[in-house]
């Protein structure tokens, strides 16, 4: 069982509203004031997917074991950007970035090195738009 | 210009946007219950394996890894239908939900090369955006836009956008060699009738005379024929393909926010689907329901939400039936918005004395009886209360939670993983 929708979700200050009394006043002025992670994070929600990163080697870009990745699957990517690729078989973190004057697929740590874009059955899967890192259960 | 938007292999497609190492691979879908085949890659296909086909005959096949057999899961699929049909909302004036993934998007006043441009566009955006594969007809009415679809799916140089129009070669010859059945809205039966009449093909029913239709067959045929021809006279609601999908949608004399109202609309189309459901002796597997706000009130919060819920056994039980679309109701219902639109739809039905058969072959190891109570105890008890103690090569199909995939799109605790290096998803899970 489950909802869907590929909105964001309503607003939680929503349920805080009860304990004005007296100001009738729509929902949607408060979507006015308060501010949305979503709307921040998520600028197509449609082709928005949340993945979870497994791994060190990307620590050096911010990226943590266990680190929540909003990958927008509409972006195009670019040079710089982090993306979400499928490798022989594995689906993978990497920074699309030059090496050698050619694109590869890099990682942030010297054990990993660059992975070729052009020989290899390399395919994007999306671009990392966020991470979240969590500092508390 | 009508378009249909059709997902190929629906459900295995879903999967494989998230497990991507089965692309490429033969995959079936099966139901929850019983244990058959309810979707099929391409690959799966090749192989001669049937629909209908119970997990315990492919079971040897599955072992040697020459197929991969996954439950449904049915979350992943009505979210990635609402995706779809979203991203088709935000490209075209007008989209229509068919079936979970048929969507008719409605290109009005726009010229051949135009809508084929367009058509291509979509299909790969679709393709890029969600990782589904599709395939797109273009026609004058419905009933060839389902027709282009068939031929865009069929024949690969189409590259999966097919136009048809009323009067070019190409659909003639295609309806001149096409079955008289394989026509949207023409079941066994009647195809049998009009075949002693002499109409074969979807040409011989082009041809004939549309009030002699209606006088000897129906207006739904007649006016079949008449769409044939290019001419739009059929509501995408008057067709029901049988034993496929059960629709029923209104839209709402005025738009309403009230839960109370929405439970009503969505009671009354639950029990007439139900009822069509009994009448062509089918069961469901699954309850999907939809609500719509008015998209042209721009001044308005919009909401196009979709519930899907799978029922514990295929059922034609207006009870349960209503029990799934409260439930459904609950989860997507937001106050504040205004509605215009609610439905219904029963999806995956199973032929009811196919289903009873189906009981009837299971494994002499294992009992029916037995399995209900279990599910009976597992469902209310928590999946997993009761589990049995056979190896995995004994293993039947009951034991099909674990072959479910995650519920990657709508439950945090199952995302899907992306490793930060080859081996890391491996090595940085922790041991259950
Ligand atoms: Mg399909």
């Amino acid at each position: 069982m489950m909802s869907l929708t590929s909105q964001p979700l309503p607003f939680p200050a929503l349920h805080g509203r009860a304990g004005f009394s007296g100001f009738p006043s729509p929902a949607q002025d408060y979507e006015h004031r308060t501010l949305d992670l979503n709307v921040r994070l998520i600028k197509n929600p449609t082709q928005t997917f949340y993945l979870t990163a497994r791994g060190d080697s990307m620590e050096g870009w911010g990226i943590f074991d266990g680190d929540l990745l909003v990958v927008d699957r509409s972006v195009q990517p670019r040079l710089g950007h982090i993306l979400v690729a499928m490798f022989n078989e594995e689906v993978l973190i990497k920074r699309y970035a030059l090496h050698h004057g050619a694109p590869h697929l890099c990682s942030s740590h010297p054990h990993y090195p660059p992975l070729p874009l052009d020989d290899t059955e390399c395919q994007l899967w999306g671009v990392v738009r966020a991470v979240v890192h969590e500092y508390l259960p | 210009m009508i378009g249909l938007v059709d997902a190929n292999n629906f459900y295995v497609s879903c999967e494989r946007v998230f497990s991507p190492a089965l692309e490429g691979k033969a995959v079936g879908v099966m139901s929850n219950n019983d244990g058959c085949v309810i979707a099929r890659s391409a690959e799966m296909k090749a192989l001669e394996i049937p629909m209908g086909t119970p997990a315990f005959q492919l079971e040897g096949l599955r072992r040697r890894g020459a197929i991969h057999l996954v439950s449904s899961n049915y979350e992943l699929y009505g979210d990635m239908s609402a995706r779809l049909a979203q991203l088709l909302r935000d490209a075209c004036p007008k989209v229509a939900p068919y079936s979970i993934d048929e969507m008719f998007i409605y290109l009005d006043g726009l010229g051949t090369t135009k809508c084929l441009a367009i058509g291509a566009a979509l299909r790969r955006r679709i393709r890029r955006h969600l990782g589904l594969p599709v395939c797109v007809g273009l026609a004058p009415t419905h009933t060839l836009a389902k027709l282009a679809n068939h031929v865009a799916k069929k024949q690969p140089h189409y590259q999966g956008v097919c136009l048809l129009s009323e009067n070019s070669s190409a659909t003639t010859a295609l309806l001149k060699q096409l079955p008289v059945s394989d026509v949207w809205g023409i079941g066994k039966r009647l195809a049998n009738q009009l075949a002693i009449n002499g109409i074969h093909t979807a040409w011989d029913l082009r041809k004939c005379d549309h009030k002699r239709l209606r006088q000897q067959f129906s207006v739904v045929l007649a006016r079949t024929a008449l769409e044939l021809r290019g001419t739009p006279c059929l509501q995408m609601n008057a067709l029901e393909q049988p034993r496929q999908r059960i629709m029923t949608s209104r839209s709402f004399g005025k738009a309403t926010g009230i839960k109370a109202e929405l439970y009503g609309a969505l009671q009354c189309h639950a029990q007439r689907s139900a009822e069509k459901l009994r009448q062509q002796r089918s069961l469901t597997r699954a309850v999907l329901l939809f609500l719509s706000t008015n998209r042209h009130r721009k001044d308005q919060p919009q909401y196009f939400p979709r519930a899907m819920v799978p029922l514990p056994t295929p059922s034609d039980d207006t009870r349960i039936i209503l029990a799934a679309v409260r439930e459904g109701l609950e989860q997507i219902y937001r106050p504040h918005h205004h509605f215009i639109k609610a439905g219904v739809m029963l999806v995956d039905l199973v032929d009811t004395q196919q289903q009873q058969l189906s009981l009837l072959q299971r494994p002499a190891k294992t009992h029916p009886h037995l399995m209900e109570t279990v599910d009976a105890i597992n469902q209310r008890m928590g999946q997993g209360t009761i589990h049995f103690g056979m190896t995995d090569a004994q293993a039947p199909w009951q034991l099909r939670c674990a072959h479910r995939s995650k519920r990657y799109t709508t439950r945090w605790d199952e995302l899907m993983e992306a490793g930060t290096h080859p081996g890391a998803i491996q090595a940085f899970t922790s041991p259950p």
